[in-house]
């Protein structure tokens, strides 16, 4: 029978990854932006693109290892809600979203410029704008009603747009100007920094990548291979555009025209060249802007999934199965992002720049993200992909100061703008996310390493007469394993009432009673040293209530009272209060008999088994109680007459268990006893002895307990303490 | 040689649509084991998590509702931006040699089998052998050579595979063949397989131009209304 709720196929190979990044990438952001980049820069724009290319190679790095250890949808804003919590989250997340958006429009806005730019006597700028929003509008009405198994015909588009651009490139170089590039940098490196920030935004497609993280096909090689590849690959030829462009076209007037790389293609390639660009162009900006809107989606849908949003946003078309509410949202701001062109001259670089600022914003977050995880190590963080010793921390740590060199360079606006988003995401987490959601990320982990998981004993407590031992039990239980966590008791007091109910006054003096009893528990916690904490519970069933609590307090082990008589009638073995819990309890449970009042040596029957190096642990634990040594027994059965190595046989058995319970040798004693009949022996062996440990079997799911031969003879004969161990189910099973 | 029955049938199927699919010709099959997948196709804009929280324990009540009834070994939830694969996916886990595409059928036992040639005979020989030594359907082999051709080649091939299926184990009576001279052999496997309760077909790679121009087997598959039991091509 498969899950309740279906399983998810991974259906993104790495050719599909890599054309969903690098698809995004190579296309609208160089098809636009060179003439703005060579108006900033001059022909050192070209470094410009490769500073660009460094940055976002730095976020790949990190953001790989990221995603192939959590690879769910969301990409960045999801790696930085979990790190940082809900505040850096809506940060992100918001700048994120609008950040697409903003990418989304400017895309359009270059696909209009495009379209229009070669018929002369259109009037541009109402014309650009028309063509972006019908553009825009056939984009969202496909992602609306929703297209299946567009991949191939993404192929052959991405294909088509590489084809051209390296065509674009292989021919260019052969007609550049070297005077075209001189001076390199006109604007020295001030410029090229600035451009930097422009041009960022042609990088956007890895972070694709990662937001369908959650679609991807051996995500631990895929993800990583095809962000970085991608990335690198995509520099490289955005270096090589930018060479040839301004080499072949003098900055200048490259600077004053909208549709660059046209200019320069009409040069060395003519007409055919020109049309065969634009076609390119255009299709770029298409898949460029589809790619955006679907990452903006997924943001909003793991913005709601975390509760930084409302979940309005993550309900499916009931026909189409689309996230249509994310995907109008989406197109109701890019629009009006693409309707601003009308009134804004610099609309296209304003865009590509408050994009890049987001981005950049998010990614020096991601960085200090993965620094978090790092060193917060939470248990489900398990990356397959991990940066190297010199990569980390020396990427998140360039990674964050390159990000922050180049939004400082940017124009006043774009900060202006940016800084306004920022601080919607911290006005959004104050008055709507802080509240709802308790996540506080992984920050004070991070700082002060990760928290220390307590290790808890669980013990009922009824009977005065037997509290203080069973307390004390608890308390050396918890303080043997202080390894496995800060020692924890939690004691509890069940009062059985018929019908529990709010309305119904417990009779005073039970109340009394239980009071007292728990506040006895206290004191004698006190003088033992232990963390206590007591809980009273009323409820008609004394067993699972006691199971109830186990099960909230996520115990580690059980110490349960009991009164030592073993009932072979039809309803009972232990009794109606033990047996349910004996039943069902999970965890490592000792049942425990007190006839004297020290615990003194303890003595464990250690028979082959997976129960034995609990019950060898166990004694070790009880005999912290008196400081005491426990002896571990075995005994054997000779299987000849003279039979001399039985006793090496039965050393043996011992070694094993203590082995597996992790004990040194120094920490028990060791008797071997050579018997034919084993209960005889064990309860002879044991009767020297205060206190005696035995197994109880594993196997409780039928109706009556099993404990077998052995542990009845112990019970019944053996004047100690009595206590029945059984391991928890899962070293069992 | 006689065949000992172990076919797997993979049946995909879609569960976002409403009504469940037509699935009584599981009932004629006999002994055979049948695996149902309920698909749920996520359009590409779509999280799949997303579909799945929300669509997720409907689409499972409703499989399970169908693998009860047909008594399935069992049944595998899946939400997909990718049908074939996940159909493949599952039919590779499951080792199922065959799919099942849901249909209408009259239910009188009648199967027919178009065999192409050489492709794939060996292993729709082997399922059909299977098929009906696990139940009592009937089975008509059909061949359809084309209009200049000597019909008597496409006899020999039929021949041979009547056969190849007694060899198996099947009894001759339960085994008859036909052969068309027709000119359309696509046609001719819809109009004939109207008039049965399934049709077996071999899937084979397909060909640059029916990548092209569209699957050979899909159209037949699709102008079926009878369901198909597609034989996997699994090399």
């Amino acid at each position: 029978m498969s899950g309740q709720s279906g399983e998810l196929e991974r259906t993104l190979g790495f050719v599909e990854a890599m054309t969903l990044g690098g698809g995004t990438m190579i296309g609208a952001g160089i098809f636009i932006l060179p003439g703005i980049a060579a108006e900033t820069a001059g022909p050192a724009s070209s470094i410009s693109y490769a500073l660009a290319g460094f940055v976002a190679l730095l976020a790949a790095l990190s953001l790989s290892e990221l995603a192939t250890g959590m690879p769910i949808a969301g990409g960045s804003y999801h790696y930085v809600n979990r790190a940082l919590g809900g505040l850096f989250g809506a940060i992100v997340g918001w700048g994120m979203w609008t950040g697409l958006m903003f990418a989304s429009a400017f895309y359009m806005i270059g696909f209009g410029q495009y379209l229009v730019e070669p018929i002369p006597f259109l009037d541009g700028r109402i014309f650009i704008v028309a063509l972006g929003l019908v553009g825009l509008a056939l984009l969202l009405g496909v992602n609306y009603y929703g297209t299946e198994e567009s991949s191939a015909f993404q192929n052959v588009t991405i294909g088509t747009e590489t084809a051209i651009i390296l065509v674009f490139v292989a021919v260019g170089v052969f007609f550049i100007d070297p005077g075209n590039l001189e001076p390199f940098a006109p604007f020295g490196p001030a410029g090229i920094v600035a451009t930097t920030g422009i041009v960022f935004i042609s990088f956007l497609g890895f972070e694709i990548i990662a937001t369908v993280a959650g679609e991807i096909k051996n995500p631990s090689r895929v993800i990583p291979l095809s962000m970085i590849l991608s990335v690198v690959l995509v520099t490289l030829l955005y270096v090589l555009v930018m060479l040839v462009s301004t080499g072949v076209v003098p900055f200048e007037s490259l600077g004053d025209s909208p549709i660059p790389v046209s200019d320069v293609a009409v040069v060395y390639l003519g007409p055919a060249g020109v049309v065969a660009i634009v076609f390119a162009a255009i299709i770029a900006a298409i898949s460029s802007s589809n790619s955006s809107i679907l990452a903006a989606s997924r943001v909003i849908y793991a913005m709601g999934r975390d509760g930084v949003v409302t979940d309005w946003f993550n309900v499916n078309h009931p026909r189409f199965y689309t996230p249509h509410r994310a995907i109008a949202a989406t197109g109701g701001v890019t629009t009006l992002l693409i309707l601003a062109g009308l009134q804004v001259d610099t609309i296209i670089a304003l865009l590509a720049e408050a994009a890049s600022f987001s981005f950049l914003v998010a990614y020096s977050l991601v960085h200090v993200s993965l620094v978090v995880f790092r060193r917060a190590d939470p248990e489900d963080y398990d990356p397959s992909f991990t940066l190297p010793k010199p990569l980390y921390p020396a990427v998140p740590i360039l990674g964050v100061v390159s990000s922050v060199v180049v939004v400082s360079q940017m124009a006043t606006v774009v900060v202006v703008i940016g800084t306004g988003i920022v601080a919607f995401g911290v006005a959004w987490y104050l008055t709507y996310t802080r509240g709802r959601v308790v996540s506080e990320g992984l920050l004070r982990e991070a700082i002060y390493g990760p928290p220390a998981e307590p290790f808890r004993v669980v013990v009922p407590v009824a009977n005065p007469a037997t509290q203080r031992g069973l307390l004390q039990l608890a308390a050396a239980s918890a303080h043997t394993n202080e390894d496995r966590g800060t020692p924890e008791v939690v004691a509890v007091n069940v009062t059985p009432v018929d019908n529990p109910s709010a309305l119904v006054n417990l009779e005073a003096d039970r109340a009394d009673h239980q009071r007292t009893l728990l506040e006895n528990a206290h004191d004698i916690a006190t003088k033992m040293d232990v963390t206590l904490r007591t809980r009273a519970v009323v409820a008609s069933n004394v067993g699972e209530a006691i199971l109830d609590v186990i099960e909230e307090e996520a115990a580690d082990e059980v110490i349960l009272g009991w009164d030592g008589t073993l009932d072979d009638g039809d309803d009972h073995v232990f009794g109606p209060v033990v047996d349910p819990v004996v039943r069902q309890c999970r965890c490592d449970i000792s049942l425990v008999n007190l006839e004297s009042d020290t615990i003194g040596v303890p003595v464990a029957f250690v028979a082959p088994g997976a129960n034995a190096p609990v019950v060898a642990h166990q004694a070790v634990e009880f005999a912290s109680v008196d400081d005491t040594v426990p002896t571990l027994l075995n005994v054997q059965t000779p299987r000849h007459e003279h039979d001399f190595d039985a006793e090496e046989r039965g050393r043996a058995v011992i070694a094993d268990a203590a082995e597996a319970a992790g004990l040194d040798p120094s920490e028990y004693d060791t008797q071997v006893v050579v018997d034919d009949d084993v209960g005889r022996a064990v309860v002879e062996a044991a009767s020297e002895y205060d206190t005696v440990c035995v197994g109880l079997s594993g196997r409780a799911d039928g109706a009556k307990i099993p404990y077998g031969a052995v542990t009845e003879r112990v019970v019944h004969d053996v004047p100690g303490n009595v206590a029945l161990i059984r391991g928890s189910r899962a070293e069992l099973e | 040689m006689v065949r000992i029955g172990e076919l797997t049938i993979l049946v995909p199927f879609d569960v976002s649509e409403p009504a469940p699919p037509e699935l009584d010709v599981l009932e004629e099959l006999g002994a055979v084991e049948v695996v149902l997948l309920g698909y749920f196709p996520v359009p590409d804009q779509a999280e799949p998590a997303l579909v799945r929280d929300q669509h997720g324990s409907e689409a499972a009540g409703q499989l399970a509702a169908l693998a009860d009834q047909y008594g399935a070994v069992d049944d595998v939830l899946v939400f997909t931006h990718d049908r074939e694969a996940t159909i493949d996916r599952i039919a590779d886990e499951y080792d199922s040699s065959t799919v099942l595409t849901t249909g209408r059928s009259a239910g009188t036992g009648r199967v027919l089998v178009p065999l192409r040639g050489d492709v794939n005979l060996d292993r729709i020989l082997g399922v059909v052998a299977d098929l009906l030594l696990a139940g009592d359907e009937t089975v008509t082999l059909f061949h359809s050579v084309g209009e200049d051709t000597d019909p008597s080649q496409g006899e020999l091939l039929l021949m041979g595979a009547v056969d190849r299926l007694a060899e198996y184990g099947v009894d001759r009576d339960r085994v008859d063949w036909q052969v068309s001279q027709d000119s359309d052999p696509v046609a001719d496997i819809v109009d004939l397989g109207a008039t049965y309760d399934l049709v077996v077909l071999g899937e084979t790679e397909p060909s640059l131009r029916e990548r092209i121009i569209g699957d050979r087997l899909s159209t037949i598959v699709d102008a079926l209304d009878v369901p198909a039991l597609i034989v996997r091509n699994v090399e």
